[in-house]
């Protein structure tokens, strides 16, 4: 039965050219707050690759709605084409051997989407079956992968294509405050994506299967992460609570438990972890509470340290370090975990 | 649990005890022990393991029966062993290395990851391994956490035989006592009430504390803390202060 699940068959990952350390970004712009700065500062992050505005003469950077929206769409073009075809040219495959494209973003609001847009520009076939799944925020990779995994399910033999596509840098705000600190120190511009087949009898590729997922919501804390626009500025604006990260570590066991005991598993069985890398205080949370090593979470941590939080796809990232790293054996499980507002906790059971 | 040989596992309330049944161990032993972790993590209810040895010996380190040179040396079983002893030191129990007699080389690693070491006033200690040409596994890692570096480098460098008062004063032991089960139950009760969770992480953070960087080490501590304060022991606690104080 478990022959005929899923697999991940290739992943390609791509970012902005333009790539800054903390202090580069703080050098760029005049930011007085020293609150604001010592996040920068923090040391967990150390490069992030950005589309930045270049300031006014006052040191402040100016981009209306408008402009935010652009830099959207040119970074999700930019960016998805290139992650496209990495994805696609390990399987040689082009996009017109495509059937089922997903577009996974936070980042800006189109009608119409970005699938419809890669549609036009990148060579899919017009009977591409797509959808786009939009405003879901960092969870939103495993959201989009249970759909996916479901339509390749459906249709063996078929190629479904995932595209986490976030140009975070268009969520950006510039003002004294600190929640904005707080997103502007932390936030990546990164895509990543993946093919996803089912077809039993291909053993061409080391790939795992999607066995399973678990889904977790906190309702009580459902304004903890939000998106919402303000007069005052004149845009969307981000806000993270203070204790969230924590929230969603303690959280977090609950769903990972719940995917194991579905496949008879312990902790003990789970030779990866392929957790989202939203930042210091989550990643530490989840170490402690879903009970994960150091070396567990190195990948987590890695891309946290050279991307920052790239939203949806970040745990893409860490799939193809590990990938890259070499070590998974056949027989492997690992488990994936995305974090986001909701505030959810998303898990996805795989095995090599 | 498949029956075992090399040990005798038996459990009494909420105390489980494992008996190491040969003087040195070898593989099979090694598995039977991770066995019994599978036990102790996924079925028992049990809040304290405590590890003894029998007739005059805890352990006396590994059995070299099993090595085979002309086949070929690897570190196969060395690498069982260390995963082993980390099962061991993230058991989610109050562990107790209980020392009756003579206990050498693994037999110290052995109890070196436990949460608590007693021994008896005869009982003797070494780490041999050096003078016999190999390492004390990842005791050369944790030893110096209870004793300090040069204390470290003189048992493991030097492989003398210390009594069990020079293992307590050096901070390897605990407790020296004349009667172990008296002694044992007496540390039982001092672990008590055992909150399993922060038990668990007061554990973690201690076994991290020389190893992390305090950048690091804070970062862990605030996650394990939010954990800890989560749950119902500490609810527990604050409700029962709230009582007291109206």
């Amino acid at each position: 039965m478990l022959s005929n699940r899923p697999r991940i068959l290739s992943v390609g990952t791509a970012n902005p050219p333009e790539r800054y350390t903390q202090e580069e970004v703080l050098a760029k712009y005049r930011m007085p707050n020293k609150m604001v700065r010592s996040l920068f500062k923090s040391g967990h992050i150390r490069t992030r690759h950005l589309m930045l505005p270049e300031p006014d003469e006052d040191g402040i950077p100016r981009e209306s709605q408008s402009q935010l929206l652009a830099k959207h769409r040119k970074g999700a073009m930019m960016m998805g084409k290139e992650a496209i075809d990495k994805a696609l040219s390990q399987l040689d495959l082009t996009t017109a051997d495509i059937d089922y494209l997903a577009v996974i973003s936070s980042t800006g609001f189109m009608l119409p989407g970005l699938t419809a847009m890669f549609i036009k520009h990148l060579g899919f076939r017009i009977d591409c079956s797509r959808v786009d799944i939009v405003g879901m925020g960092c969870n939103a990779g495993l959201n989009g992968l249970n759909p996916v995994a479901a339509w390749a399910s459906a249709n063996p033999g078929k190629n479904a294509l995932m595209v986490c596509c976030e140009t975070n840098s268009a969520l950006y705000v510039y003002d004294e405050e600190i929640g904005n600190g707080v997103v502007n120190s932390l936030f990546g511009d990164g895509c990543a994506a993946v093919v996803v087949r089912a077809d039993p009898m291909d053993e061409r590729y080391f790939a795992p299967r999607i066995l399973g997922f678990v889904s977790h919501i906190i309702p009580d804390t459902w304004d903890a992460m939000h998106y919402n626009w303000r007069d005052s500025h004149g845009k969307f604006a981000f806000n993270l609570a203070r204790d969230v990260p924590y929230v969603l570590g303690t959280h977090a066991e609950t769903p990972v438990t719940k995917l194991l005991n579905t496949f008879g598993l312990k902790r003990r069985h789970i030779s990866h972890w392929l957790v989202h890398s939203g930042g210091k205080k989550v990643i530490d949370a989840i170490k402690y509470t879903v009970g994960i090593t150091e070396h567990d979470v190195r990948h987590t941590v890695g891309v946290l340290r050279d991307y920052g939080n790239l939203g949806s796809g970040s745990f893409l990232f860490s799939y193809e370090r590990l990938m890259q790293e070499g070590k998974v054996r056949r027989g492997d499980y690992g488990v994936m975990m995305t974090m986001g507002p909701g505030s959810t906790v998303e898990t996805a059971l795989l095995r090599w | 649990m498949r029956p075992l040989e090399t040990l005798t596992y038996s459990e009494s309330g909420e105390v489980a005890e494992i008996v190491l049944n040969r003087p040195r161990m070898n593989m099979q032993m090694v598995r039977e022990l991770t066995a019994v972790c599978d036990h102790l993590e996924d079925t028992s209810a049990c809040k304290v393991a405590v590890f003894r040895g029998r007739d005059g010996v805890f352990s006396e380190g590994i059995d070299f029966e099993e090595f085979r040179p002309d086949q070929g040396m690897d570190i196969h079983g060395f690498n069982k062993w260390e995963k082993l002893c980390v099962r061991i030191e993230r058991l989610p129990k109050v562990t107790i290395a209980a020392i009756d007699g003579v206990v050498r080389g693994g037999g110290v690693q052995l109890a070196l990851v436990c949460d608590a070491r007693l021994a008896t006033s005869s009982s003797t200690m070494q780490l041999d391994e050096v003078h016999q040409g190999f390492l004390p596994g990842m005791a050369t890692f944790r030893l110096g956490k209870y004793v300090g570096l040069g204390n470290a480098k003189r048992l493991i460098m030097q492989c003398p035989i210390i009594d069990a008062d020079e293992a307590c004063a050096l901070g390897i032991l605990d407790e020296v006592c004349d009667d172990l089960d008296i002694a044992v139950g007496a540390t039982i009760a001092a672990f008590g009430p055992i909150h399993t969770v922060s038990v668990a992480l007061a554990r973690r953070l201690l076994n991290e504390s020389y190893a992390a960087p305090f950048e690091h080490a804070i970062g862990n501590f605030l996650a394990a803390q939010h954990r800890a304060i989560t749950q119902s022991a500490f609810l527990d606690t604050i409700a029962k202060a709230r009582e007291s104080d109206t």
